[in-house]
C-alpha cells in the first residue's frame, strides 16, 4: 500500500520574528499506485512537499501521513530521486543499486537478479561497472531512478528528475518512466516545471500558487488519458499532439500564468 | 610526461654543473662554507661505509624513517576518527573544540623541551612530538570533510536505509576521503620537519643527528649529504602516499580529470 495523505499541512521557515510561510493549508491524496504530479512557480513550495513526505522535513502544522500514519524519518519504502541525482561517486553503478538492497539484507543472488533485472529496463546492462563521473548526465539519472526502483518501494518521490536533461533524452526518459510505471504501477509523487511532461506521466496534475503555497486546483487526466487512449500512442510527440493533450496543457499554462501575473503585480 | 621528464633532468644537471663551477672550478665559493661536489661525495662515502655521528647511513636513515612513519600512524590513526567525529557530531565538536582552539597555536617544535624532559633522548619523545604536529592537519582536515560533504548525498543514504556502520564506512569516510587525504599530506610534512627538528635537539641516532654533528664538527660535506637524504626521504614518503592516494581515489582523480577535459 502507499496513500499519500496532506492534511491541512503548513510549514513556516525562519525565525518566529522573521517566519517565512512556505507552504499553507496544503490538502491533498495520492491513492494507492497514482501517480500525481505537482506544477507551480519556482520558490512554490513544491520541493518542500516532497521532503515532508520523504521524511527529511517536517510539518509545522497539519499532517502528513502515509498509509494514515505519520512519518518519522526516511524509509526505503519512500524512495527518493533528487534533481542533481545525488548518487555516490565512489560507488559503481551496480554499487550504487545495490546499496539499498544490502540494508535491507536481501540476499547475493536475489540481489543481483534484481539489479540486473533494473539495469535491463534501464539501459544500463553495459555500465554496470562504470562509476558516475563516466556516465552521461540522462544515464546518471537512469542509475539513480534504477536505485530507487530496485527497491520496489510503495512511493516513489520525484524532485524534477528530468530537470537537468536535454530535451531528447528528457523526452526518451518520459516514455521510459511510462512504460515502468504502466508495467509496474505505484505511487508517484512528481515535480516538474515542465506542464508537458505533467500532462503526459501523470493520472493528475496538482497546480500549487506562489508562496505561501497552496494547491490551487488538481486537474484528472487519466479519465481523459484513457478516454482518447493516448497509451496506445508510442511516441510522446503524438500524443502531444492530440486535442484533448492540448487543452489540458493550455489550461495549466493559464492557471501557472495566472500566478505569475499575480507575482508581478 | 616524458617531455616534463626531461627538462627536470636538464634542470638539476645544469644546477650541478654550476655547483661544480662556483666552487671547485672557479671558487668563488670558500669550501669552508659550502662543499664541492667532490667534497659532498666524498662525506657520503664516509657516512655510507665508515658512519658518522654513531652509525652509518643506512642505520640513520632506517631510524628517522621508522620514527616518521611510527609518529605519522599514530597522529592518523588518533586524528582522523577524531576529525570525523567532531564533524559528525555537534556534541563531541562542542565537546573538544575548545581544546583544540588551545594547543593549536602552540608550534609543535614548542613541544620538544618537553617531550625530551618527560620521555628522554630516545623514541618515545620523538613520536610524540611528530604526533602533536601531525595530529592537527588530520583533524583539521577530516572535519572539514565531512562538513563539506553535500547534503542530498546524506539524504540519500537516509533514504536507502544505510544503517550507522555501514554509513560511516561506505558513504561518510569515502565522501570525506578527498579532503583526509589533504590532511594525511600536511601531516606527512609536519612529520619530518617535526623529526628532524627533534632529532636535532637531541637524539642518539638518525638524520638530524647527523645534520648536528656536521655542524659542530664544521663540517659542510656532510651537511649537505644529510640536508640531501632528508630530502629524497621527504619526497619518497609523499610519492608513496599520494600513489595509495591515487588508488583510493581513482573515483575522484578520473572525475577531476573528466572535468578539465
Ligand atoms: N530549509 C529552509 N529554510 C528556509 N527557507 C526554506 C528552506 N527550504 C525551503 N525554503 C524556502 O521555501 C520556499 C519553497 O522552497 P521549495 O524548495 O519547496 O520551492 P520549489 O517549489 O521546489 O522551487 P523550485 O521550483 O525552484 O525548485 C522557498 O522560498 C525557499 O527559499
Ligand atoms: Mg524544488
Amino acid at each position: 500500500m502507499g496513500v499519500i495523505r496532506f492534511d491541512n499541512v503548513g510549514r513556516v521557515f525562519g525565525a518566529k520574528s522573521n517566519p517565512f510561510v512556505a507552504l499553507k493549508e496544503i490538502d491533498l491524496e495520492v491513492g494507492d499506485k497514482e501517480f500525481v504530479a505537482i506544477v507551480g512557480p519556482s520558490g512554490c513550495g513544491k520541493t518542500t512537499c516532497l521532503r515532508l513526505v520523504a521524511g527529511f522535513d517536517f510539518p509545522s502544522s497539519g499532517k502528513v501521513l502515509v498509509d494514515e500514519q505519520p512519518i518519522r524519518r526516511p524509509r526505503p519504502e519512500r524512495a527518493v530521486v533528487f534533481q542533481q541525482f545525488a548518487l555516490f561517486p565512489w560507488k559503481t553503478v551496480h554499487d550504487n543499486i545495490e546499496l539499498g538492497l544490502r540494508n535491507q539484507s536481501v540476499a547475493k543472488a536475489e540481489r543481483e537478479e534484481r539489479i540486473n533485472r533494473i539495469l535491463e529496463l534501464m539501459n544500463l546492462t553495459a555500465y554496470a561497472k562504470h562509476f558516475p563521473h563516466q556516465l552521461s548526465g540522462g544515464m546518471q539519472q537512469r542509475v539513480a531512478i534504477a536505485r530507487a526502483y530496485v527497491l520496489d518501494p510503495d512511493v516513489l518521490l520525484m524532485d524534477e528528475p528530468f530537470g537537468a536533461l536535454d530535451a531528447q533524452t528528457r523526452v526518451v526518459m518520459q516514455e521510459e518512466l511510462v512504460r515502468l510505471a504502466r508495467r509496474n504501477p505505484r505511487t508517484v509523487l512528481f515535480i516538474t516545471h515542465a506542464v508537458e511532461e505533467a500532462v503526459y506521466l501523470a493520472d493528475r496534475v496538482a497546480i500549487m500558487t506562489r508562496a505561501p503555497g497552496r494547491i490551487k486546483e488538481v486537474l484528472d487526466i487519466r479519465s481523459i488519458r484513457e478516454a482518447e487512449d493516448w497509451d496506445s500512442y508510442e511516441k510522446i510527440e503524438d500524443v502531444m499532439d492530440l486535442e484533448s493533450f492540448v487543452h489540458l496543457r493550455t489550461h495549466i499554462w493559464r492557471s501557472l500564468r495566472e500566478e505569475k501575473a499575480a507575482a508581478t503585480a | 610526461m616524458p617531455r616534463r621528464l626531461t627538462i627536470g633532468a636538464a634542470t638539476i644537471l645544469t644546477l650541478v654543473v654550476l655547483w661544480f663551477l662556483v666552487t671547485s672550478v672557479l671558487g668563488l665559493i670558500a669550501p669552508g662554507r659550502f662543499p664541492s661536489p667532490q667534497a659532498t661525495i666524498a662525506a657520503l662515502d664516509h657516512v655510507l661505509f665508515r658512519g658518522y655521528a654513531g652509525g652509518t647511513l643506512v642505520e640513520h636513515v632506517v631510524n628517522s624513517l621508522r620514527l616518521v612513519l611510527l609518529g605519522f600512524l599514530v597522529a592518523i590513526v588518533t586524528g582522523v576518527p577524531l576529525g570525523l567525529l567532531m564533524g559528525w557530531n555537534r556534541t563531541a565538536e562542542a565537546l573538544i573544540n575548545p581544546v583544540f582552539l588551545i594547543i593549536r597555536p602552540i608550534p609543535p617544535l614548542a613541544w620538544i623541551p618537553l617531550a625530551i624532559l618527560w620521555l628522554g633522548l630516545g623514541d618515545g619523545a620523538k613520536i610524540m612530538v611528530i604526533w602533536f604536529a601531525a595530529f592537527v592537519p588530520s583533524v583539521i582536515n577530516a572535519y572539514a570533510g565531512v562538513r563539506t560533504i553535500e547534503k542530498p548525498v546524506l539524504e540519500a543514504a537516509a533514504m536507502l536505509g544505510t544503517p550507522k556502520l555501514r554509513f560511516i564506512v561506505e558513504v561518510l569516510v569515502p565522501a570525506a576521503s578527498p579532503m583526509i587525504f589533504t590532511g594525511l599530506r600536511l601531516s606527512l610534512q609536519a612529520s619530518w620537519t617535526t623529526l628532524v627538528a627533534a632529532e636535532l635537539v637531541g637524539a642518539f641516532y638518525g638524520l638530524g643527528r647527523v645534520l648536528n654533528v656536521a655542524q659542530q664538527d664544521l663540517y659542510p660535506g656532510m651537511i649537505l649529504v644529510g640536508m640531501i637524504a632528508v630530502a629524497i626521504l621527504g619526497w619518497a614518503t609523499t610519492k608513496g602516499l599520494g600513489m595509495l592516494e591515487a588508488r583510493a581515489l581513482s573515483w575522484n582523480q578520473a572525475a577531476a580529470l573528466a572535468g578539465k577535459g
